[in-house]
């Protein structure tokens, strides 16, 4: 295995912890004292942010935390969320975002992996149904086995990975102020006097640095309704009449458009949707029924924000953001980054030389140099915009006491079918899941089969129809 | 009438969801996802003519289609007697 992976791209040479945090307060906090900076929940201006901010440093410097420090933050979307991550940076240290939805155990394993000097983390459990906001205190959790940045990365980020643990996405300040950049020269975006509200998850690469981020920076209010019922969205879009654009996946579109009379809402102009283009049908639903645009972006956690058709006019193409190189081959997309964006062990194909290998399917108009996005070319999907890989799904099934075979695949959702052992104990797999997997990576339904269906050689059969006949089968005799 | 002020049963329920996984050509599980959810109440809503200002609680028992049964029950049944 030795010859497929390689340790840390850190190049001798390359400094070996983040920057300071000077451009924090320049890029994002800076701003007029009364401008509203923020809306969750409740509005928040930019004067009130900043004594939040200098808060939460106090509380990071008093739990231990130094320059050039590590800490991980496991922290629901929050006010919490946002100030402490705003003060850990400007400190000058590398954070690393965990999901708050990931179970215990992953936790742990990422803490392992990862290494943080401190953890941050809310006070008690939380949970609700449909929040997209939640109250938390931080507690800081010192780390007696965690040591200081040792990459100069300031934002780190764990991937579903396709073989093998997740893979570590690390980021420089200088490239999300390029991220900051490429927004900014990106036509259409919103600009100082508008406002956006955000669906997606504020600790994911949209909603973080599409929502939180260029909104602090370009003077847009992030605003996030508590929660996301419809009712909460059309309370959040009817909210004044500064040019609203909402920010969300295909799916949260879907319940938008199926909407019989919406309430009159006179400043919302747009939606933007990261993730997968939405139907002909349900873009027609959207921007007759609100008279808004419906408009796509691509983009990774690798490199945030790649390619945009913010109004839907070139639907299915998308232009690339300035600043980024987008090249074909054999099929697959490739960008243009000038370092590797992975810690730790990876497999090197993902990146070399300049380029990074998106594993996603498309093709690029040679005239206008405008993309199109066609599937992933591996076993990633998206359930509501969060990125599963099924291998690690199937992987950790199969591994479940009693299970003998296990195919997980996409359809209609995650979909797992298993052979089980005769004194296979009931309830075992699913307790073995739960306790492994955040409840969004878990299959939706699990059929347990006599005998997993196999080709002629003897391998897994992967054939959706095949194994609904199987499941199928069983159903009917019981 | 009748229909409209009787507790939602889980028949309601699925005819309810029936719709948005029609669209987004989703199978029937008893497991509802945050959408369906959502798309759910939304429904509820209108068909039984009540706000619904539901706390978490209450929310987290709605992740099955008998989860959501009991707590419309609950709360439209109990409101429709009043």
């Amino acid at each position: 295995m030795s010859s497929e992976t390689h340790l840390s791209p850190v190049a001798t040479g390359e400094p070996s912890a983040p920057d300071t945090g000077e451009w924090v307060g320049e890029l994002l906090l800076g701003g007029p004292e009364r401008e509203l900076a923020l809306h969750l929940g409740a509005p928040l201006d930019r004067r009130a942010l900043r004594e939040l901010v200098d808060q939460r440093e106090r509380e990071l410097v008093a739990a231990g935390l130094a320059p050039g420090g590590s800490v991980s933050l496991r922290l629901p979307p929050s006010l919490g969320f946002v100030t402490v991550l705003l003060a850990a940076w400007r400190l000058g240290t590398q954070v690393s975002l965990l999901d708050y939805r990931l179970t215990q155990h992953e936790v742990d394993q990422a803490v392992a992996r990862l290494a943080p000097q401190l953890l941050v983390q809310p006070a008690g459990p939380v949970s609700g149904a449909l929040r997209a906001l939640f109250d938390v205190e931080p507690v800081y959790l010192p780390n007696p086995a965690g040591v200081p940045a040792a990459t100069p990365h300031t934002l780190i980020q764990l991937s579903s990975g396709s073989t093998g643990p997740s893979k570590i996405i690390g980021r420089t300040a200088a490239d999300v102020i390029a991220e900051l950049d490429r927004y900014n020269a990106i036509e259409g975006i919103p600009q100082r006097g508008e406002r956006a509200v955000v669906l997606g998850s504020m600790v994911h690469v949209l909603g973080l640095v599409g929502g939180l981020l260029h909104g602090l920076n370009a003077g847009v209010p992030m605003v996030v309704p508590p929660r996301l019922t419809i009712d909460g969205i059309l309370k959040a879009l009817a909210d004044g009449d500064a040019p609203t654009t909402l920010i969300g996946v295909p799916s949260q579109a879907e319940v938008l458009a199926a909407v019989v009379d919406p309430p009159a809402l006179p400043g919302f102009r747009r939606m933007i949707t990261g993730g997968e283009l939405v139907r002909p049908e349900l873009w027609r639903a959207l921007t007759e029924g609100y008279g808004i645009t419906l408009g796509n972006m691509y983009g990774m956690t690798e490199l945030g924000v790649i390619a945009t058709d913010i109004e839907g006019a070139h639907r299915p193409e998308l232009t690339p953001a300035p600043g980024i190189a987008v090249r074909v081959v054999d099929g697959e997309v490739l960008l243009s980054r000038e370092r590797s964006p992975y810690l730790g062990l990876v497999d090197p194909t993902r990146w070399a030389d300049g380029w990074l290998r998106t594993r996603d399917a498309g093709e690029v108009d040679a005239v206008t140099g405008r993309v199109v996005i066609k599937g992933r070319l591996d076993s990633q999907v998206s359930i509501g915009g969060l990125k599963v890989d099924l291998t690690e799904v199937e992987q950790t099934l199969a591994d479940a006491p009693g299970v003998e075979a296990a195919v997980v695949l996409y359809d209609e959702g995650i979909k797992a079918y298993v052979s089980v052992s005769a004194d296979a104990a009931g309830g075992a797999v699913d307790a073995w899941l739960r306790e492994r997997l955040a409840a969004y990576k878990r299959p939706r339904a699990v059929h347990v089969l006599p005998a997993m269906p196999r080709t002629s050689s003897g391998k897994l059969l992967r054939d959706r129809a095949a194994l609904r006949a199987a499941a199928q089968r069983v159903a009917d005799q019981n | 009438m009748s229909e409209t002020t009787a507790a939602p049963t889980r028949e309601d329920v699925v005819e309810m969801i029936s719709g948005y996984r029609a669209q987004v050509s989703k199978g029937d599980t008893e497991e509802l996802d945050s959408l369906e959810l959502a798309w759910l109440l939304h429904q509820a809503e209108q068909r039984y003519g009540v706000e619904l200002d539901l706390d978490d609680a209450d929310l987290s028992r709605m992740h099955t289609v008998a989860g959501a049964a009991q707590v419309l029950a609950d709360l439209v049944g109990g409101r429709g007697d009043g």
